[in-house]
């Protein structure tokens, strides 16, 4: 048991952000997350160089796969809310944010790998990026009055007014931190999950008896279904994450209409 | 605690890198991908509208061709009829014009056999005139006068022809 608990220590340092080639963290230390997050990054460019070289009118191999993905981005997502101009118009960015989500989550599922968006500095910023351009383009559409008036819906009673902006301004600030933190409690809970039913089969092999090989044995096909589940929850997670976006930028286009 | 609050590297590297993805997929990998798709559900929409033509098309030729057949049907059917009554008054006139003849034959025939009869009962009238008086001739052993001849050949005439009056 007093084993167990110096793994599970061991695994929760593991998966802590720590620098790579140094001591400690400066301003620019490559960690072992950014590491995985540059590799992610480099993966995701060789991917679609590579596939969108074998377009073809009749889909096939890698060239269909690319274009399920977008395909399942721009039009099932982008053109579905925001309609089919602002939809193309805007698919590009939230197209990124959806690969980029995916392919860091996937990345992180591989054995002896980490997940780019399992630490928060990665997840909050990309939340800050979306939280800055739904703004942007909320203001750029309805003009910065219109925009800041249509956080107070009309027909709000005047005593309410300020503590309806207050929560609405809120609310907004929130979003960044919701978004980012929600994918990085995500991949970082379940790789700790991993880790834990990981802990338990080598335990039960290190000290095997018949009691120690059925946990081993339960353990191993936990690990097994919920490796499974984290690529169905990376996928889902890289979903959610571009969804809200869309929601928020549909948000900020409508926001006179409010 | 710590674990939650972002390290400023970690911040540079998402924020340079998501950039640096956003702009090679805008620029290079999201484009072609989308040209193709729009290209191909263009295509898909003109192969559509094509088929729906051709389709429309060749239920028109369908509907023009079960009209032909039928306007076909009737002709042949008129046709078979016009024939049928060709046939029939072409019998009825052959049988007719058989029985014409046969009976303008049958006519020349009976004609034929009256004259022959007519002739042959002459002829018969005259041998029985001539063999009854050279029989009546023997059994009375004498020449008769010519008046005497001549009352035996009518009154033998007048027997012979009570007899085929009978």
């Amino acid at each position: 048991m007093e084993n167990m608990g110096h793994m599970v220590e061991e695994l929760l340092h593991e998966l802590s952000v720590l620098p790579l080639f140094s001591e400690h963290i400066g301003t620019f230390t490559l960690t072992n997350y950014t590491f995985f997050l540059l590799i992610a990054l480099a993966l995701t460019i060789v991917f679609f160089l590579v596939s969108t070289r074998r377009l073809s009118l009749v889909p096939k191999g890698l060239g269909n796969v690319v274009e399920a993905g977008v395909s399942f981005v721009r039009d099932g997502l982008c053109v579905d809310i925001l309609g089919s101009e602002n939809g193309r118009k805007y698919f590009p960015f939230i197209g990124t944010i959806f690969f980029f989500v995916l392919f860091n989550n996937l990345l992180g599922l591989i054995p002896g790998s980490l997940p780019g968006t399992g630490t928060i500095g990665v997840t909050v910023t990309w939340g800050i990026v979306v939280f800055l351009v739904y703004n942007g383009i909320g203001i750029k559409k309805n003009g910065p009055l219109t925009y800041i008036k249509s956080f107070v819906p009309s027909g709000t009673p005047l005593l309410l007014m300020p503590l309806i902006f207050l929560l609405e301004i809120v609310s907004h600030f929130l979003r960044p931190i919701t978004l980012g933190i929600r994918l990085y409690a995500n991949m970082y809970a379940g790789h700790i999950m991993l880790g834990i039913f990981t802990i338990l089969v080598t335990i039960s092999l290190e000290h095997l008896s018949p009691g120690s090989a059925v946990t081993g044995v339960l353990a191993f096909v936990m690990r097994v279904i919920m490796h499974g589940f984290e690529v169905f929850v990376a996928v889902l997670q890289a979903y959610i994450f571009s969804i809200l976006t869309t929601v928020y930028i549909n948000g900020a286009l409508h926001a006179s209409e409010h | 605690m710590e674990a939650i609050i972002p390290k400023v590297p970690e911040v540079l590297v998402a924020l340079a890198s998501f950039v640096v993805l956003f702009v090679l997929l805008s620029k290079l990998a999201f484009p072609p991908v989308t040209k193709m798709l729009d290209e191909r559900a263009e295509k898909i929409r003109e192969s559509l509208e094509k088929a729906e033509e051709t389709r429309v098309e060749a239920e028109r030729l369908l509907e023009e061709y079960r009209v032909q057949m039928a306007e076909a049907r009737t002709e042949a059917a008129k046709v078979i009829e016009q024939g049928r009554t060709v046939a029939e008054n072409m019998k009825n006139e052959i049988v007719a014009k058989a029985r014409e003849e046969a009976d303008a034959e049958k006519a020349k025939a009976i004609e034929a056999i009256q004259a022959e009869k007519a002739a042959a009962m002459s002829e018969l009238q005259a041998s029985v005139a001539d063999l009854s008086v050279a029989v009546a001739g023997k059994i009375i052993g004498q020449k008769l006068t010519a008046s005497d001849h001549a009352a035996l050949i009518e009154r033998s005439i007048a027997e012979v022809g009570s007899l085929n009056e009978n």
